[in-house]
C-alpha cells in the first residue's frame, strides 16, 4: 500500500468523521473499489464480495472515529476488511484452521531455482489469478493480506490470529500451495536440490 | 520446527541457504546479523542467488496478478447504500417481531394444548422440554425452573451476547469464560439432591433401612425392600421393588417387579415389567411386556409403549397407550387412547371413560363387559400405520424425483438466478427472517389486493409467484445442502448435482423423521421458510441494482 491518505483523503476523513456525508461520499467511491478487489481475491465468489464490501464500509463509518490519523488511512480500512472477510470465512467454517502445530511439517529445503523460473516464466496473471481461486482460504488470505494489501507481518499476524514467528512459515506454505495449483503436481513444492 | 524460521539458517544439511530464510531475507525479516550473512552468501552462491531472484519474481508475479484485474464494480456498489441499510435493519426488526408473535401464537395453539393433554395423560410435567429429556428424570431441578418460554427466552439472548461477542469468541480466554459459566449454570441443580448409589452383584435396601435421600442403584440383581424418601435411580438386570419408594423410580433393566408401593411416578425402559403393588402417581414405559396384575394399582395414568400390555388391575385415570397387543380385564377409571393391532376386552373389564382406539382389526369386545361408552374404533391402514411402507416409499421417491426434475428446469432456465438463490441461502438468519416475513406477508398482501377490484389482476399475479417460490424453496434448500457438502462452484451442471445431492439426502431424511411428526413438520417448514427467504433475498438484490461503471485504478501499485 504505497498510497497512502494523500492530502486530499486526509481532508475528506477529516470531514467524513465530523459527520460530512459529501466527504464520506467521496471517500466510500475512492476506496471501494479497491476493498471490493480485495474481497473478491480473499473470498469464495462475487456474490460475498460485493456483500462484504458493503458491511465492510459500513463498519468503517461506525468506527471511523476510532481511526488514528496519523497513521496511514488504506492500511487501516484493509485492516478492517481483512478482519471481516477472516471473520466471515471463520463463521462458515469453510476457514481451515491448520494451527501452528500443522506448520511443523513445512521442510526447510532448496528448491530448484530453474525450475521456479521456468514456472513464473511461463504462468499469466489470470493464471495466477485462476490458481488462487483453488487455494484454502487461510492459504488465499495470507498472500492477498502480503501481496495485495502489503501488510507488514504484524498486521497479517493479528488479522489471521497466528503467532508472527509463524506468518513466514503460513506465507511460504501458501506459495508452495499456488504452485501446486499452477503445476497440476507438487514437483516445485516440494522438490530440493539440497 | 521447534523454532520460529529463519533461527537456524545453517542447520539445514546442505551447503544451500533454505527456501524460508531466503524468503525472509527477501521480506526484510531476518534481524541485520543473519541478514548480512545471507547477503553475504548469496554474492557467493549462485544457486541459492538464483533461489532469490526467483522468488522475487514470484513475489511480483503475485501483487501484478492481484491488481491487474480490470472487473466493473458491482452497480449495486456505486455509492454508499446507507438507505437499504436502515431498510434492512426495519426489516429484522418487523421479522423480529412477527416471529415473537407467531412462536408465541404456535405455542397457544398447538405447543400449549398438546403439553397439557400429555400432562392429562401422565406425564405431569411443567414443559414439553421436561417431557423430551424423559420428565427432567436426569436433570432434576431444571424441570421446575425453565418454561419453554424461558428456554426461548434464553436462547435468544445467547444468540445476541454469541453475536456481540463474536469476534471476541476468537480468544482462549474468552471462551473458557464462557464455557466455565456454562459448566457453572450446568452443576447449579446438581447441589440441589443428596444421591446415594449403591453398587455390586447384588445391590439392596434393606427391610430395616431407611434412605433419606435419593438412591442410585446398579448391579446384576437390585432390590428395595426397605424404605426410600427420594428417588430410586436403577440400572442392572433385575429390580424388584417390595418396600416404599415415597419419590419416583427410574429404571432401565430387564425385569421390574414392583410388588411394595412408589408413591411418585415410575419411568421405565424394561423388557417385562410386572405391577402387584400401587404406584401413587403414574406410569410411563416402554418394554416388551408390562403386566398389571390384579393386586396391582395405577392412581392416576399410564402411558405405555408395550409390545404386550395386560391389564387386570385397576388404573385411576387414563390410558394412552401404542401396543402391538392389548388384554383389558381390569377397570380404568378414565379414557383409553389405543393404537394397537390387537385389542381384546375381556368380561371382567370396566372402563369409566371414552375408548378410542386405532387399529388394522376392530376389538374384541366381550357382552359383559362394563363399558361408559362403546369402543370408538378407527381403521389404519397397516402400511399407512407404519409410515414405510412401499405405497408411501414409491411416493416419497416419485416426489423427489419430481422436485429434482423441477430443480434442473430451473437451473438450465436460470442459472445465473438459481446460483445466486444458493448463495443467499448461505445468509440463515437473513433468509429464514425474510422467507418469513414474505411467506406470511405476501398471500395476506395479494389477498388484500384481490379484495379491491383494480388490484385483482396484481393479487393474483402475487399470488401465483408466492405459489412458485413456495415449490421452488426446497430446490433452493436442496442446493444449499449440496454447497455445504461438494463446496461452491459457478458451474451450471455442478448445480444441478449439488442440488439433485441435496434433494436425495432431503429425502433420505424426511422418511426418517416421519415417525416423528412434529420434526416432520418443523424441518418442513424450515427447509421451505430457509429457501423461500433466499429466493426473497435474491430478488431484493436484483430490483436494488443500477447500471455497472467501469472500476478505477487501485489504491495500491
Amino acid at each position: 500500500m504505497n498510497a497512502p491518505g494523500t492530502t486530499e483523503s486526509a481532508e475528506a476523513i477529516a470531514r467524513a468523521r465530523a459527520g460530512d456525508q459529501e466527504a464520506w461520499g467521496d471517500l466510500y467511491r475512492e476506496f471501494a473499489p479497491a476493498i471490493f478487489r480485495f474481497c473478491r481475491r480473499a473470498l469464495p465468489t462475487r456474490e460475498d464480495a460485493e456483500d462484504a464490501t458493503m458491511e465492510v464500509f459500513m463498519k468503517v463509518r461506525d468506527k471511523l472515529h476510532q481511526y488514528d490519523s496519523t497513521r496511514p488511512f488504506t492500511s487501516w480500512l484493509y485492516k478492517v476488511a481483512a478482519n471481516h472477510c477472516w471473520d466471515l470465512l471463520r463463521r462458515r467454517k469453510i476457514r481451515q484452521d491448520k494451527e501452528t502445530e500443522d506448520l511443523d511439517t513445512l521442510p526447510l529445503e532448496h528448491p530448484d531455482p530453474s525450475q521456479l523460473e521456468q514456472l513464473i516464466e511461463k504462468r499469466t496473471s489470470e493464471e495466477v489469478r485462476k490458481a488462487l481461486d483453488k487455494l484454502p482460504s487461510r492459504a488465499r488470505m495470507a498472500l492477498v493480506l502480503r501481496y495485495y494489501s502489503d501488510m507488514s507481518y504484524d498486521e497479517i499476524a493479528d488479522a489471521l490470529g497466528v503467532r508472527r514467528a509463524f506468518v513466514g512459515v503460513v506465507l511460504l506454505r501458501a506459495r508452495h500451495e499456488l504452485r501446486q495449483a499452477l503445476e497440476g503436481s507438487g514437483a516445485l513444492a516440494v522438490g530440493g536440490a539440497g | 520446527m521447534s523454532s520460529p524460521p529463519g533461527t537456524n539458517l545453517q542447520n539445514t544439511g546442505t551447503p544451500h541457504l533454505d527456501e524460508m530464510t531466503i524468503l525472509l531475507y527477501l521480506e526484510r525479516q531476518l534481524d541485520r546479523a543473519r541478514a548480512a550473512e545471507v547477503s553475504a552468501h548469496t554474492q557467493e552462491c549462485s544457486s541459492c542467488r538464483l533461489l532469490l531472484r526467483a522468488l522475487e519474481r514470484e513475489s511480483r508475479l503475485l501483487t501484478r496478478a492481484m491488481l491487474e484485474e480490470e472487473e466493473p464494480l458491482p452497480a449495486r456498489l456505486t455509492s454508499f447504500q446507507e438507505a437499504a441499510r436502515r431498510s434492512l435493519q426495519w426489516i429484522w426488526m418487523l421479522t423480529f417481531g412477527l416471529a415473537a408473535t407467531g412462536v408465541y401464537a404456535l405455542y397457544t395453539s398447538y405447543v400449549e394444548p398438546v403439553q397439557n393433554r400429555l400432562q392429562d395423560a401422565g406425564f405431569g410435567g411443567t414443559n414439553l422440554l421436561g417431557l423430551l429429556i424423559f420428565q427432567g428424570a436426569f436433570w432434576k431441578g431444571w424441570q421446575s425452573m425453565i418454561s419453554l418460554v424461558e428456554v426461548l427466552a434464553l436462547v435468544t439472548l445467547g444468540t445476541f451476547t454469541a453475536m456481540v461477542l463474536r469476534r471476541r469468541l476468537r480468544r482462549g480466554s474468552m471462551l473458557a469464560m464462557l464455557l466455565a459459566g456454562m459448566c457453572g449454570v450446568m452443576l447449579m441443580p446438581s447441589g440441589t439432591t443428596a444421591t446415594e448409589f449403591r453398587k455390586g452383584q447384588n445391590t439392596e435396601v434393606t427391610s430395616s433401612e431407611v434412605i433419606k435421600s435419593d438412591v442410585f442403584l446398579s448391579g446384576d440383581r437390585m432390590s428395595v425392600d426397605g424404605t426410600v424418601e427420594g428417588d430410586v435411580y436403577a440400572f442392572g438386570r433385575t429390580l424388584d421393588v417390595t418396600g416404599h419408594v415415597l419419590g419416583d423410580v427410574i429404571v432401565f433393566a430387564r425385569d421390574v417387579t414392583v410388588t411394595g408401593q412408589v408413591d411418585g411416578n415410575v419411568r421405565s425402559f424394561a423388557n417385562n415389567l410386572t405391577l402387584r403393588g400401587t404406584i401413587g402417581r403414574s406410569l410411563t414405559i416402554f418394554c416388551e411386556q408390562l403386566k398389571l396384575d390384579r393386586s396391582g394399582k395405577v392412581n392416576r395414568n399410564i402411558t405405555s409403549f408395550a409390545d404386550s400390555f395386560l391389564l387386570d388391575g385397576h388404573v385411576g385415570h387414563d390410558i394412552v397407550a401404542m401396543n402391538g397387543r392389548f388384554d383389558l380385564r381390569g377397570q380404568v377409571d378414565g379414557d383409553i387412547r389405543l393404537r394397537s393391532e390387537v385389542f381384546t376386552i375381556e368380561s371382567s373389564a370396566q372402563v369409566g371413560g371414552p375408548i378410542h382406539y386405532k387399529g388394522t382389526k376392530p376389538a374384541d369386545v366381550s357382552p359383559q363387559a362394563k363399558l361408559a361408552s362403546a369402543v370408538d374404533y378407527e381403521h389404519v391402514d397397516k402400511d399407512r400405520e407404519h409410515g414405510g411402507g412401499a405405497h408411501y416409499y414409491f411416493w416419497r421417491l416419485l416426489w423427489s424425483a419430481a422436485f429434482i426434475l423441477y430443480g434442473l428446469v430451473l437451473i438450465l432456465l436460470m442459472p445465473n438466478f438459481a446460483g445466486d438463490c444458493v448463495r443467499s441461502a448461505e445468509n440463515a438468519g437473513a433468509s429464514l427472517g425474510l422467507g418469513l416475513l414474505v411467506g406470511i406477508s405476501a398471500p395476506i398482501a395479494a389477498g388484500i389486493a384481490c379484495i379491491t377490484f383494480v388490484g385483482f389482476p396484481l393479487g393474483i399475479l402475487g399470488f401465483m409467484l408466492w405459489l412458485i417460490m413456495l415449490f421452488s424453496a426446497q430446490i433452493v434448500f436442496g442446493g444449499l445442502i449440496g454447497r455445504w457438502i461438494l463446496g461452491p462452484t459457478e458451474d451450471k451442471w455442478g448445480r444441478v448435482g449439488r442440488m439433485a445431492l441435496g434433494m436425495a439426502i432431503i429425502g433420505v431424511v424426511v422418511p426418517l423423521i416421519h415417525y416423528v411428526q412434529i420434526l416432520d413438520l418443523i424441518f418442513r417448514i424450515a427447509a421451505m421458510t430457509w429457501g423461500f427467504g433466499a429466493i426473497a433475498l435474491t430478488l431484493y438484490k436484483r430490483v436494488a441494482v443500477t447500471p455497472s461503471i467501469p472500476i478505477p485504478p487501485p489504491i495500491a501499485a
